[in-house]
């Protein structure tokens, strides 16, 4: 009885995860509302979770108040943001080798950063200048280039909690110590495995990792492993 | 007569302790700072918590001073500041607060079972838990009732140990270790320091990393010290005074 109550349930959740939207590289949905399977529930992204609604604050641009609209509007172009971004922006789910793509003038725009971030003292595209958008903006383009990375990972921790998003902060953070050889701290990079199967990148302590991920703004570590494994 | 025995023997237990909640003495003079009879969720019955939220946390079910950054707010001292400052430093609380509040950036917890440290031994273990700005586990160090202090502290985001001044609510640089030691989250790890006079000396994991010659001898409180959002667990806080 038991045995059978047990094989239900492993087909429900198979069935509840299969039932799960796609979600690309960078956190960005494929559809516009947050993830809601019904079925699912340890892999179901809740609109009310606090970290959604604390993503939702941070990159809400419903009163615009950056001063920069020309770089912003550069920023997004090559990004590749089209559209107004919709909470949760950033899922911390990352796979090596897979990336979405950039739009027009992102290698002028990725010179551009490396530029502003080998200059002592230069103005870092933060969200007071570019606003929340082109911020993350800022993150898609110089985590594709692991020397940028480094540079920018240390522009974006000094601008501080209220110009870059911690989400975006702790995602890179986690993609330049994995390509440093050294073990990361959130869980947010994954990898194919040999059979195809995505599988979590060294960690460090993922005992504490939910203490961690909700000071980043990241969903819980369950919920970041399902959403990764998951992903189409 | 046997029930009075076995009063006595709980008077007695419950006396050792509190004698080593607060540190208790060892034959060397030692003090050690033992978290077992705190409440979880609860600020420490042996430190002071003056900027940060200093709380008792479980670790492998053992009780451990944690100070949580995740609640960290700019330039917020901790509760009851003014209360905890009248304790330390009775009269002279207001220059200590003043003070206190320039450095509101920096966590610090101030232990009660020592008024004045001239030198010796203090050493703490620590855990890095997280932190997006910093993972900062330090030994707070010449304390003075105006609020100046002096720290040796590990920062995980840096991967150093660094001598640091505060003075006048001005916070300066003064000795980096000569080797960067990469230490991963989740792991226990010591940091000692040896005061002899006007010497300083640093280790970490009883290695000697930081070697200064002080301006003068130290005088003051002592504690545990931390910076900005860092969440970083402490336990074994021990300090050994040097016996004049």
């Amino acid at each position: 009885m038991i045995m059978l109550i047990m094989k239900c349930s492993l087909l429900a959740m198979t069935l509840s995860l299969a039932a799960i939207p796609a979600v690309g590289a960078q956190g960005k949905k494929k559809s516009d509302s947050p993830v809601d399977s019904k079925a699912g529930q340890a892999c179901r992204i809740v609109a009310t979770a606090p970290w959604v609604k604390r993503q939702a604050e941070w990159f809400d641009e419903s009163a615009p108040a950056w001063t920069n609209d020309t770089l912003r509007t550069a920023l997004l172009r090559a990004a590749g943001i089209t559209a107004p971004l919709t909470p949760p922006v950033q899922i911390g789910v990352q796979v090596a080798g897979q990336s979405r793509p950039l739009g027009d003038g992102a290698d002028e725009m990725l010179a551009q950063l490396k530029a502003l971030a080998s200059t002592r003292g230069s103005a870092w595209p933060t969200k007071s200048v570019v606003g929340a958008a082109g911020v993350h903006a800022v993150y898609l383009l110089v985590e594709r280039d692991s020397v940028l990375s480094r540079s920018a990972l240390r522009r974006l921790m000094e601008a501080g909690p209220a110009e870059s998003p911690a989400v975006d902060v702790a995602t890179l953070e986690d993609r330049v110590r994995i390509q440093a050889g050294r073990k990361q701290l959130y869980g947010t990079q994954f990898r194919l495995d040999d059979r195809g199967a995505i599988v979590l990148a060294p960690m460090e302590d993922s005992a504490h990792a939910d203490l961690r991920r909700e000071d980043a703004g990241l969903p819980p570590f369950a919920l970041g492993l399902c959403l990764a494994k998951n992903m189409k | 007569m046997r029930r009075s025995l076995l009063v006595a023997g709980s008077w007695l237990v419950i006396a050792v302790f509190r004698a080593f909640g607060q540190g208790g003495a060892k034959s060397d003079g030692s003090k050690s700072v033992s978290f077992a009879g705190d409440t979880p969720g609860r600020e420490p019955k042996s430190f002071a918590p003056i900027v940060g939220t200093w709380v008792i946390s479980k670790d492998a079910g053992k009780n451990v001073l944690f100070i949580d950054g995740r609640v960290w707010k700019r330039g917020q001292p901790a509760g009851g500041l003014a209360d905890k400052a009248r304790e330390l430093y009775g009269a002279r609380n207001e220059e200590f607060i003043e003070s206190i509040k320039a450095f509101a950036y920096f966590p610090i917890a101030v232990y009660k079972g020592l008024d004045n440290f001239e030198g010796g031994d203090i050493s703490v273990r620590f855990q890095m838990v997280g932190g997006a700005l910093d993972r900062a586990a330090g030994i707070l160090f010449n304390v003075k009732p105006n609020g100046d202090y002096l720290t040796v502290r590990y920062n995980g985001t840096e991967d150093n140990v660094v001598l640091w001044t505060f003075n006048n609510g001005v916070r300066k640089f003064v000795k980096r270790a000569t080797e960067t030691v990469p230490l991963e989250l989740g792991t226990w790890h010591t940091l000692k320091i040896s005061v002899r006079g006007t010497a300083l000396q640093g280790f970490l994991d009883g290695k000697l990393l930081l070697e200064h010659t002080l301006t003068e001898p130290v005088s003051g409180k002592i504690g545990v010290w931390s910076k900005t959002d860092s969440m970083v667990e402490f336990d074994g806080f021990t300090v050994t005074p040097v016996v004049k």
